[in-house]
C-alpha cells in the first residue's frame, strides 16, 4: 500500500514537472524572441494578445497541425526515434534536479525534487550526454548531406565539451564531498562556490553555450552554410522538439545545475537573507538571471570556426578544468 | 519492487542483446548495444548500486558507443550491409574464450561476494561513492595505477598509429 503511494505521488509530481516545463519552455521562447527583438532595435513578437503575450500558444497551435511531411529516401524509424531521442534525455535531467529544501504546507510534507540520488550529478551529465545520440541519429537518418555534416560538427563539438565539463565540475564535488545537488546546496551556506571555483565557473559557461548549440558554437546549424543542419529534413512537432530541448529545456535545467554548484542554489543573496522570500523564488531569480545571461551572450556574439572550437576544448577549457582542481585542492587544505 | 524492476530491466537487455546479434543493418545493432547498456545500468540502480549505475551510462553507453556510431554513420559500405560468412572461423573461437572468461569472471565474483568489510549495512551507512573510493584507493591502489599506465600506452600508441605521414604537396609548392 505504502508503494502504490509512492508511486501514485512520484507519478503526479513527474506530470507537474513535465508539464510545467513545457509550459516555461513556450514562455522562454517568447522571452527570447522578446529580448532579441530588444537586441536588434524591434519589437519582437507584438500582435498575438497584448503585447505579444499569447505568441508562444499561437506558435505551438502552428507547430502541432502542420503537415508532417517524411522525405522519400529516410530512415522512418530512426529518423521518428531521433526528435525524441534528443528530447527525452533532456527533460529527464530534471529528475535528479531539486528546487528547494521539503517543507510542510497543511502539514503534508511536500518534497520539490523528484528524487535525491546519491550521484545527482553525474546522472545529469549522463542523461545530458545521452541526447547526443538524438543528434547523430537524426543526421545519419535524414539521408542526406547537410544534416550529416551538421550532426557530426555537433557530435565534435560535444565530445570535446563533455570532458571539460566532468571535470569542471568535481572543484564543487570536492569541496562539498557529495555527489547529491541537495547536499551541495546546503555545503554552501556560509559562502559560495563560486569564490575558489571561479576556473570552473568560466569553463562551465562555455560548456553549456556549446552544449545547447547557443551562438558562440553554433556550427551544428550554421544557416549560411548548412541550411538549417541536422533539421534540414524535419517538419512540425518533429522539428520543434528540437530547439524545444535543445535551447530551451537543456538550456534552462543546466543553468539551474550551475546555479546549484556555483551559487548556493536556493540560499538567499549574503546579507539579504531576512527578506521575507520563500527559498524557491531565490532559486528561480538566480536561474533567471543566469538563462538571460546566456540569451545576452547568443543575441551578441559572432560564430566561431569548427577548428577553433575545438582548440578551446582541448587546449583551454581542458587545462583550466584541471587547473581549477588544483586550487581548489589548495583551498580545501588551506582553509578546512 | 527490486523483483519487478530486476525482471524488466533483464528481459529488455536480453532482448535488445538478441538484436545487437541478429539485425542486418549494422546501425540498428548499434542502437541496441546502446539499449542493452541502459538497461544493464538500470540493473545496477535496482540493485542499488548507484555510482556503477552512473558510471555505466557516461562510459559505456555514451562515451565509447558514440565512436562506433560515429565510424559507423561516416562510412557509406556499411548501411545495411551483411558480415561476411568467412568471418565465423575466427571469431566463433574468440567469442567461446571470451564466454569462458566471462563465466569464470561472475562465477568468482558471486562466489567472493559479501565477503569483504563492506557489507550492505555498511555501503548503506558511508554510501555507494565512499565504499568504492576506498576500496580502489587502499587495497586495489597498484592494480589501479597499472590499468591507468596500460591505457596511457594504449593511446600514445593509437596517435603515433593514426598519425598521418607528413606529405609535401609538390603542386602546391611550386
Amino acid at each position: 500500500m505504502e508503494l502504490l503511494g509512492t508511486v501514485v505521488v512520484l507519478t503526479i509530481k513527474s506530470l507537474i514537472f513535465i508539464l510545467g516545463m513545457f509550459l516555461g519552455a513556450a514562455y522562454l521562447t517568447l522571452l527570447e524572441r522578446k529580448f532579441a527583438g530588444h537586441v536588434q532595435q524591434r519589437p519582437g513578437p507584438l500582435h498575438v494578445g497584448p503585447h505579444g503575450f499569447l505568441q508562444p500558444i499561437a506558435d505551438a497551435l502552428k507547430v502541432l497541425t502542420k503537415e508532417d511531411l517524411v522525405p522519400d529516401s529516410v530512415d522512418k524509424f530512426l529518423f521518428y526515434l531521433a526528435s525524441l531521442m534528443a528530447f527525452v534525455p533532456a527533460i529527464m535531467i530534471l529528475a535528479v534536479v531539486p528546487f528547494g529544501d521539503p517543507f510542510t504546507i497543511f502539514g503534508v510534507e511536500i518534497k520539490p525534487y523528484i528524487t535525491d540520488l546519491n550521484v545527482g550529478i553525474l546522472l545529469a551529465l549522463a542523461f545530458g550526454s545521452i541526447s547526443l545520440y538524438g543528434v547523430i541519429f537524426a543526421g545519419w537518418a535524414s539521408n542526406s548531406k547537410y544534416p550529416m555534416i551538421g550532426s557530426l560538427r555537433k557530435a565534435a563539438v560535444l565530445i570535446g565539451y563533455e570532458v571539460a565539463l566532468g571535470f569542471a565540475i568535481a572543484g564543487p564535488i570536492m569541496m562539498a564531498g557529495s555527489f547529491s545537488l541537495r547536499e551541495i546546496v546546503e555545503a554552501q551556506q556560509n559562502i559560495w562556490f563560486i569564490i575558489p571555483n571561479i576556473l570552473a565557473f568560466v569553463v562551465i559557461i562555455f560548456c553549456i553555450l556549446a552544449e545547447t548549440g547557443r551562438t558562440p558554437f553554433d556550427v551544428q546549424e550554421a544557416e549560411a552554410e548548412l541550411v538549417g543542419g541536422y533539421v534540414t529534413e524535419y517538419t512540425g512537432m518533429k522539428f520543434g522538439l528540437f530547439p524545444l530541448a535543445e535551447w530551451y529545456i537543456a538550456t534552462f535545467v543546466l543553468s539551474a545545475i550551475t546555479v546549484i554548484l556555483f551559487f548556493g542554489g536556493w540560499n538567499p543573496l549574503p546579507l539579504m537573507g531576512w527578506l521575507p522570500i520563500p527559498a524557491f523564488v531565490w532559486f528561480f531569480i538566480k536561474v533567471f538571471l543566469l538563462f538571460m545571461f546566456f540569451l545576452w551572450v547568443h543575441w551578441t556574439l559572432p560564430r566561431y570556426r569548427v577548428d577553433q572550437i575545438t582548440e578551446l576544448a582541448w587546449k583551454v577549457m581542458l587545462p583550466l578544468a584541471l587547473a581549477n582542481i588544483l586550487v581548489v585542492a589548495v583551498w580545501i587544505m588551506i582553509f578546512g | 519492487m527490486e523483483l519487478t524492476a530486476f525482471w524488466i530491466f533483464s528481459s529488455l537487455a536480453v532482448l535488445s542483446a538478441v538484436g545487437v546479434v541478429f539485425f542486418r543493418n549494422i546501425i540498428y545493432a548499434v542502437l541496441s548495444l546502446i539499449s542493452t547498456l541502459i538497461m544493464i545500468s538500470g540493473l545496477f540502480f535496482a540493485m542499488g548500486a548507484e555510482l556503477i549505475g552512473a558510471l555505466q551510462i557516461i562510459i559505456y553507453a555514451v562515451a565509447i558507443v558514440v565512436f562506433y556510431v560515429l565510424v559507423i554513420s561516416t562510412v557509406p559500405e556499411f548501411k545495411g550491409k551483411a558480415f561476411e560468412p568467412k568471418f565465423i572461423l575466427i571469431s566463433l573461437p574468440v567469442g567461446f574464450l571470451i564466454f569462458l572468461e566471462l563465466a569464470f569472471v561472475s562465477l568468482y565474483g558471486a562466489w567472493k561476494s559479501n565477503t569483504g568489510i563492506f557489507t550492505p549495512e555498511v555501503i548503506s551507512e558511508v554510501s555507494n561513492v565512499k565504499a568504492v573510493s576506498t576500496v580502489l584507493f587502499t587495497k586495489y591502489l597498484f592494480p589501479f595505477e597499472v590499468a591507468s599506465l596500460i591505457l596511457l600506452v594504449a593511446m600514445i600508441g593509437a596517435i603515433i598509429i593514426g598519425k598521418k605521414e607528413h606529405v609535401i604537396d609538390e603542386e602546391a609548392k611550386s
